[in-house]
């Protein structure tokens, strides 16, 4: 790469991470195309680059949720559990199914959410429910501090299993596919578990790094990270998510909404695309 | 350990991961735009050495390559998260929350399988 390109993909890779810091994704829905369209890049290097981005992404927003009490770390710990071990699984699968047919399914699961997410738009925050059950012996259940609304916001989750069971779904996804992971996490808290969009996104965001490193190992040992694509990809990342997580927290949970669907629609049509094997 | 104090501790580790990975990159990045990626801040010849292939990182770092430190970096990128669950582990032991220091547990056993075992 020429320090021009450099400077471009640095560019692409602060929105890259903005965006991925707010809607509580990785970012490889941007880092990908624009690395192989725009720049030419080989598309395992993207991809090993883009591993790159969703651990910075992660990272970078996550120094600042976890303190600004976005991120629910008992939520989010407890449900890697589903995803590491879903990550392994998926994997391990990779070998025995066939992914056209998969990818199609999750393309459609993805899009139907997106339609789910439409109906949602109106409201700000989901209905509080006392919690029962494993949300009361988990403590899966807690407050955040609202800067759109002015006030500390209580919620509890619900359907912790169904949540936890879409969470290994999620893990298998992405050992298996290597996309879509932070939109399924973020579908599962804010859908399943009836979770404050934002505290959904930040504890996505919390989780897909340790989705991630589960498989850059497996990256690293390919030769598919190389320094000259990753360096100005995580730099420009961690730079995007940096800011990104200062808007968080001021943003409402509706405008939060609004940049998730766009990127939950781009990464269901993707899918679908590469399942039909049409696109680039 | 109070909730603040947790989440102080977790939020420490990442910015610590964060601000070194960033600063090691950007050292590499800087000096490959004075000696090329494969260079050496001491003057030695350019490295053969495919620039994906972190296993000669030690070598490269002792002859001041800006590949290494790019690779230095990119490593302590990846290695910030397991270290996060690591250090959730002994924060909810040190709180002695049983449950969750073993869910935490569960997960950095998972993490080590996956980033040592399966390959």
């Amino acid at each position: 790469m020429n320090p021009i390109a450099d400077l471009g993909i640095f560019v692409v890779c602060v929105g890259a991470g903005l965006i991925g810091a707010l809607a509580g994704v990785g970012g490889g829905i941007i880092v990908v195309p624009a690395l192989t369209i725009l720049f030419g890049v080989d598309v395992h290097l993207a991809i090993g680059a883009s591993i790159v981005s969703v651990i910075a992404t992660s990272s970078g927003a996550s120094a600042a949720y976890v303190r600004d009490r976005m991120t629910d770390m008992r939520v989010g710990m407890f449900l890697e559990l589903a995803t590491t071990v879903g990550a392994i699984a998926g994997a391990l699968l990779a070998a025995v199914v066939a992914p056209p047919l998969l990818l199609i399914l999750l393309g459609i699961v993805l899009l139907g959410s997106a339609a789910q997410q439409v109906l949602r738009l109106g409201k700000e925050l989901p209905p509080v429910f006392e919690p029962s059950g494993l949300a009361v012996r988990l403590r899966l259940s807690g407050t955040y501090p609202d800067k759109a609304l002015g006030r500390e916001v209580a919620y509890a989750a619900q359907r912790v299993p169904l949540g936890f069971v879409l969470m290994g779904f999620a893990g298998v996804v992405s050992g298996l596919l290597g996309i879509g992971s932070g939109a399924l996490k973020v579908l599962a808290m804010d859908g399943a578990m009836r979770l404050p969009m934002k505290v959904s996104s930040a504890t996505s965001n919390f989780m897909i790094g340790v989705t991630a490193a589960a498989s850059a190992g497996i990256y690293l040992s390919r030769g598919d990270v190389d320094p000259r694509i990753a360096a100005p990809v995580a730099l420009g990342v961690l730079l995007g998510a940096t800011i990104g997580a200062r808007l968080l927290p001021r943003l409402s949970n509706r405008r939060v909404r609004l940049i998730f669907l766009p990127v939950l629609l781009a990464i269901g049509l993707e899918t679908l695309a590469r399942g039909l094997g049409v696109g680039p | 350990m109070t909730p603040d104090r947790f989440r102080a501790v977790v939020s420490g580790v990442l910015i610590g991961g964060v601000v070194s990975s960033a600063a090691l990159i950007a050292l590499g990045f800087t000096a490959s735009l004075a000696v090329g990626w494969d260079g050496s801040l001491r003057g030695l010849a350019a490295t053969t050495r495919s620039a994906s292939d972190f296993s000669a990182i030690g070598i490269g770092l002792r002859d001041l390559r800006p590949i290494a430190f790019a690779q230095a970096g990119l490593l302590v990128l990846v290695a910030t998260p397991v270290v996060r669950v690591a250090a959730s582990f002994v924060a909810f032991v040190l709180e002695r929350d049983r449950l969750y220091a073993a869910i935490t547990l569960g997960v950095l056993a998972v993490l080590l399988v996956s980033l040592f075992v399966l390959r």
